[in-house]
């Protein structure tokens, strides 16, 4: 019977205490219940006609009752005391607040940044170099011969004739190489120049991210293992990809990859020329005349490389038509990012 | 590269390959295939039609109104071009078609008031041509109605291919079927060369002397006598034609066909317009002018390779022909040149004069040496074919020192630990075979092979797996999941430039990334700048010496576009040239790494809780000190101010450690604001952030906050006007207690009542010990003395009481 009424009493509680909103609903409650002629009370007398074996049990359950109750009750109260005592002001508060400008990285820097951390992740040390290189390191130790048409791929600016603007990061492996002996597990970013008209699709300057790893045992299936863990973390898991054979002087044998077009998902669209497919990188396995000349030994050592542009990967996630639009620095354009 | 389908197919079977299997297996070989065109599907809906009447447009002049028959009727199609006539074979665009060079969708429509159901097409239209002074009039034995497509054959398929420097060998047809004999596993097919000689020895003719043996390893021929020169059979031109060349005559053509052919280019030469019948292959002594066959006068370098005859030059060798030997419509007797040059001797020409040919462009990728002959005799087998001619007997073939075969050692277990997967050893010997590399020892492990000298990319081991992988299929290796990470330190050369823009993004700069190459006149403001030997223009031929001029001039350009109140930052590296020669070494000039804050117009603009503010010299020397405090650098840097009196701020200032500049900056002069049109005042501050990397970054050890309470007092003084804040502050540190612990400034006014000379400065100062509470007379004693001193050595007035 009591613990019916107790079940009861809590139930109608519970339900006229979560729908007060004011004081004056609250103190209403409180006669209700918790007064010394309230429902508890009530219930409190009624334990003068349990039988006597059952009387501690019952007791119990009323305390745990009026417990419950008066701590619901109180916390109520507060809720609805610290919403109400806002003293009532002149504020209006749909002014705008007074915020505080946060300035923004560059859209290329945020990129990279994002490309970085990934492969940080990975355990890759980020190493840098000079923009003003030497053609032994630009070309040559990179398996360059002179007068090879492979120098075409390449328009270059020369500031003399053993001095140029490097034309990829590559340069930087060389220098990395050389400091260090194997294991090398690095990434080098950095701006690169190319004697190219200017226009929509290209510009004398830009920025790559260079990978280098070397070791023991690097095989090609690692770097396909690497390259596809890092697209599926920068973009996205549901990407195909496909990896080409193509030619680097510097790397044998050589790759392309490409991943499946996020825009239309492969169908085919003005991003992806209708191929469905979106070059993103090249990459191969070290040549062996590259270790020759960084005295690495190639029976023992193995490794791979790679290389991405910046900008053409930030054309393609932001879906910018200009790459001059980087180098403009229009205030309007820097704050959208 | 262009790449005829049709033409391929006289080397391979290709049947029951479908177009899309072609393009995907060379892509994926290697060949990228970066478009096709089936003309199938180009020419779809284009038709042969007969036009039956031709009348003035009544309403255009240019215009006329043709009456076209399609096979069953007649259709009425407006004509603008001056040649078309009536009984013309046209080529009839029907509506719904699509014009094959401007891809407009041919409709109805009415032009001037006339309906028009269709367009006759010139040869432009069709791609077939730069001829689009008038309609393409058609063989009048055609049928109307017959598909075009048909009716001139044009159902090739057209690969445009982009051949990577190392695979010359898959610069023709013939290299391009040897591929794909190997990945689809079909036979490769040569042509058989066979044709009758004449009675005259080819000796008797001709003779042949090479010179230079260096830079002309091989120099092989074949004499064609009593051509004549006319036009190419249809065959020929349609070959020339679909790879989009223009037919001249048949010996050009046949030269032509057989370097895409084969890869091997050709000359040929008017036998009798060379003194003495001889070719000398040798390079020039001096510098030398000589004439192209495209008429044009070419100053030629030292050294380099020329085609002679007994007396004079007769070709650039190995990039183009000269006028004074080329074949005309009078030639009778021909000398067809089959040649093998030093590729780096033949780039070396093409790029100095600037001309790249046919030819220069196979020979410096190098040609096949042992393919010189074959190729001398397919030309001389098409020729008499094509041209009534005889070929004379015998080859003159000059090779002096015989360029033989490599021999490469492939280990199986290499190719495994390369790929990370094993190939079976059958596999491997079929795709070598396939590709002409022969297995000529079978070692267990280790393969011998015999490279062909078509393939003069593959020298190493290394170059023989690419093959393995490449036809095998780059997909066929697997994409491992799980790699090992060594756990030594790692290191980051970009993590304090990220610390440094993490820090101006949050003191609310943007970030600017300026190109590096600029003008001469902006490179050489700030310092003596590195000159680009071969600039894409003038605006872009030096290197910058400081971030200041590129900054200017994004601020310049965003105050254009309205922007007037901008807050930047760049990071970027800077050149200086140290000597006054070209650069020879890493000593010759500096490139450092510089940091640029930029402040300019409004920090606050209409803003409906504040006071609109410019930025001033303190918004710069604010920005500056706090970014300093973010990186953990304000206690160790000095300030010092208007020092450098050559630099273009107004209001400078420079930190500095010890002896070594830091950074400088102020308000940007004048005079070189108008440089950049800029009329409002502009502030920034450059440091050398290779310097700032270096400094060894304070420690920041913990220190317990203060357990006993400071003491707070202030101070106001009337000062003369050139009494500066920084010499009362120290004054005050020096003479006061140890318990004072600073001194800030609170206030500063100046007004008429005060006098024109003078300013009122209010000071704040804080007084606390460690370890105990300080006592209000001691506070009191020594703050009634420093007012004294200042008073007393700054001539000042105490202020209030």
């Amino acid at each position: 019977m009591l613990s019916e009424e107790i079940k009861k009493i809590r139930n109608e509680f519970e339900d006229e205490i979560s729908t007060a909103r004011s004081p004056d609903q609250l103190e209403q409650i409180r006669i209700k219940y918790l007064s010394r002629s309230g429902r508890v009370s009530e219930l409190f007398n009624q334990l003068k006609t349990v039988p006597l074996d059952e009387k501690p049990e019952a007791g119990k359950k009323l305390n745990s009752l009026r417990e419950q109750i008066s701590n619901k009750f109180n916390q109520q109260k507060s809720s609805i005391e610290s919403k109400n005592n806002f003293p009532k002001t002149e504020l209006d508060l749909t002014l705008p607040g007074k915020e505080i400008v946060i300035g923004s990285k560059h859209i290329l820097t945020q990129t990279l940044d994002e490309i970085k951390s990934i492969f940080k992740g990975m355990g890759f040390s980020v190493f840098e170099g000079p923009e003003l290189e030497s053609d032994y390191n630009n070309f040559e130790a990179l398996n360059f011969p002179p007068d090879h048409p492979a120098r075409d791929m390449q328009d270059t600016f020369f500031v003399s004739k053993d001095f140029l603007l490097r034309t990829h990061t590559s340069p930087v492996q060389i220098r990395v190489m050389k400091n260090q002996a194997p294991p090398v597990r690095a990434i080098m970013p950095g701006r690169v120049y190319r004697n190219e008209a200017v226009s929509a699709r290209s510009y004398c300057v830009f920025h790559q991210v260079e990978g280098l790893y070397v070791d023991t045992d690097v095989t090609f299936a690692e770097l396909k293992g690497t390259l596809v863990s890092f697209a599926h973390q920068f973009y996205g898991e549901k990407l195909e990809y496909r990896f080409r054979p193509s030619y680097f002087p510097f790397t044998e044998p050589s790759a392309e990859m490409d991943i499946s077009c996020f825009n239309c998902d492969g169908k085919g669209c003005k991003l992806c020329k209708n191929t469905g497919w979106l070059e993103i990188l090249g990459c191969g396995m070290v040549d062996p005349n590259v270790f020759s000349h960084v005295n690495y030994d190639s029976e023992k050592f193995t490794g791979y490389a790679f290389g991405m542009g910046i900008e053409r990967i930030a054309l393609m996630k932001y879906g910018i038509d200009d790459i001059r639009i980087f180098f403009e620095n229009d205030l309007r354009f820097l704050k959208q990012f | 590269m262009k790449i005829s389908l049709n033409w391929i197919k006289n080397y391979i079977d290709l049947s029951e390959i479908s177009v899309e299997e072609i393009v995907s297996k060379l892509t994926m070989a290697g060949l990228e295939v970066e478009g096709f065109v089936d003309q199938n599907i180009l020419y779809k809906n284009l038709i042969v039609g007969n036009v039956t009447e031709v009348k003035k447009h009544p309403n255009a002049n240019k215009l006329t109104v043709c009456k076209v028959n399609d096979g069953s009727q007649d259709i009425q199609v407006i004509c603008g071009a001056p040649n078309v006539a009536e009984g013309q074979k046209v080529v009839l665009a029907i509506p719904g078609s699509i014009v094959p060079k401007t891809k407009l969708q041919i409709a109805k429509v009415k032009m001037r008031g006339v309906e028009s159901s269709g367009m006759i097409c010139s040869a432009d239209e069709l791609g077939l041509g730069d001829d689009h002074s008038g309609i393409l009039v058609l063989d009048n034995e055609l049928k109307p109605g017959t598909p075009f497509s048909e009716a001139l054959g044009l159902n090739d398929v057209i690969l445009e291919i982009a051949v990577t420097p190392n695979r010359p060998d898959a610069l023709s047809h013939i290299g391009v079927a040897r591929d794909l004999s190997a990945l689809f596993n079909r036979e490769l097919k040569l042509p058989k060369i066979e044709f009758k000689e004449s009675e005259t020895d080819i000796h008797t003719l001709a003779s042949v002397e090479i010179e230079d043996k260096l830079n002309c390893p091989r120099y092989s021929s074949r004499v064609v006598t009593e051509v004549s020169i006319k036009p190419s059979p249809e065959w020929l031109q349609k070959k020339i034609n679909s790879i989009g060349l223009r037919p001249i005559n048949n010996i050009v053509d046949v030269t032509n066909f057989v370097l895409h052919e084969t890869g091997q280019p050709l000359h040929a030469f008017d036998l009798d317009l060379l003194v003495k019948h001889k070719i000398v292959v040798k390079s020039t002594a001096g510098k030398n002018k000589f004439t192209t066959l495209d008429s044009k006068v070419r100053e030629l370098p030292e050294n380099t390779l020329m085609i002679c005859d007994a007396e004079k030059y007769i070709a650039i060798a190995g990039v183009m022909g000269g006028e004074n030997s080329e074949v005309t419509e009078s030639t009778k007797n021909i000398l067809i040149e089959s040649a093998y040059f030093n590729p780096a001797a033949i780039r070396r020409t093409s790029k100095y004069l600037g001309l790249s040919t046919d030819a220069s462009y196979h020979f410096e990728r190098t040609t096949d040496p042992s393919n010189t002959i074959w190729a001398a005799e397919r030309a001389a087998q098409l020729i008499a074919e094509v041209s009534g001619g005889k070929v004379a007997k015998g080859t003159i073939d000059i090779y002096p020192n015989k360029i033989s075969s490599k021999e490469i050692k492939l280990r199986l277990s290499r190719i495994t630990r390369l790929l990370g997967y094993e190939v079976a050893k059958p596999n491997v010997i079929k795709i070598l075979n396939k590709l002409a590399i022969n297995v000529i020892k079978d070692l267990g492990d280790t393969l011998l092979t015999v490279i062909p000298t078509f393939r003069p990319d593959i020298e190493r081991e290394v170059d023989l797996i690419e093959e393995i992988a490449r036809i095998s299929g780059y997909d066929k290796i697997p994409t491992i999941s799980k790699i090992n990470i060594t756990l030594d330190r790692k290191t980051d050369d970009s993590r304090f430039h990220e610390i440094v823009r993490d820090t101006a993004t949050g003191l609310g700069l943007y970030e600017i990334i300026n190109n590096p190459l600029q003008s001469h006149k902006l490179a050489s403001l700030t310092g003596i700048a590195v000159g680009i030997s071969n600039p894409l223009s003038n605006d872009m031929n030096y290197l910058r010496t400081s971030l200041i001029p590129g900054a200017l001039t994004v601020v310049s350009n965003n105050i254009k576009k309205g922007e007037k109140n901008l807050a930047l930052f760049e990071i970027g590296n800077v050149f200086n040239l140290k000597v006054d020669r070209p650069i020879k070494s890493f000593e010759d000039f500096t490139e450092t790494t510089s940091l640029i804050l930029l402040l300019t117009g409004m920090k606050n603009v209409r803003q409906w809780y504040s006071r609109d503010e410019s930025y001033d010299f303190y918004s710069l020397k604010g920005l500056v000190n706090s970014f300093n405090r973010k990186i953990s650098l304000d206690n160790v840097l000095i300030d010092s101010y208007n020092t450098d009196e050559k630099s273009f701020y107004d209001n400078y200032f420079e930190k500095s450690l010890k002896d070594s500049v830091i950074g400088a900056g102020g308000q940007i002069k004048k005079n070189l604001l108008e440089i950049f049109d800029i009329e409002q005042n502009v502030f920034c501050f450059e440091y050398d952030l290779g310097k700032l990397t270096d400094i060894p970054q304070n420690k920041k050890l913990y220190s317990e906050p203060l357990k006993y309470p400071k003491v707070s007092k202030d101070m106001a003084f009337v000062f003369n006007k050139d009494v500066t804040f920084e010499s009362v502050r120290k004054f005050i540190i020096q003479n006061g207690s140890e318990l004072l612990k600073s001194v800030t400034i609170f206030d500063l006014f100046e007004s008429k009542e005060l006098g024109d000379d003078k300013k009122s400065m209010a000071f704040n100062l804080e007084y606390f010990d460690l370890k105990r509470t300080l006592t209000e007379e001691e506070v009191d004693n020594d703050f009634k003395n420093l007012i004294t001193l200042v008073t007393k050595n700054f001539d000042a007035q105490l202020r209030g009481n």
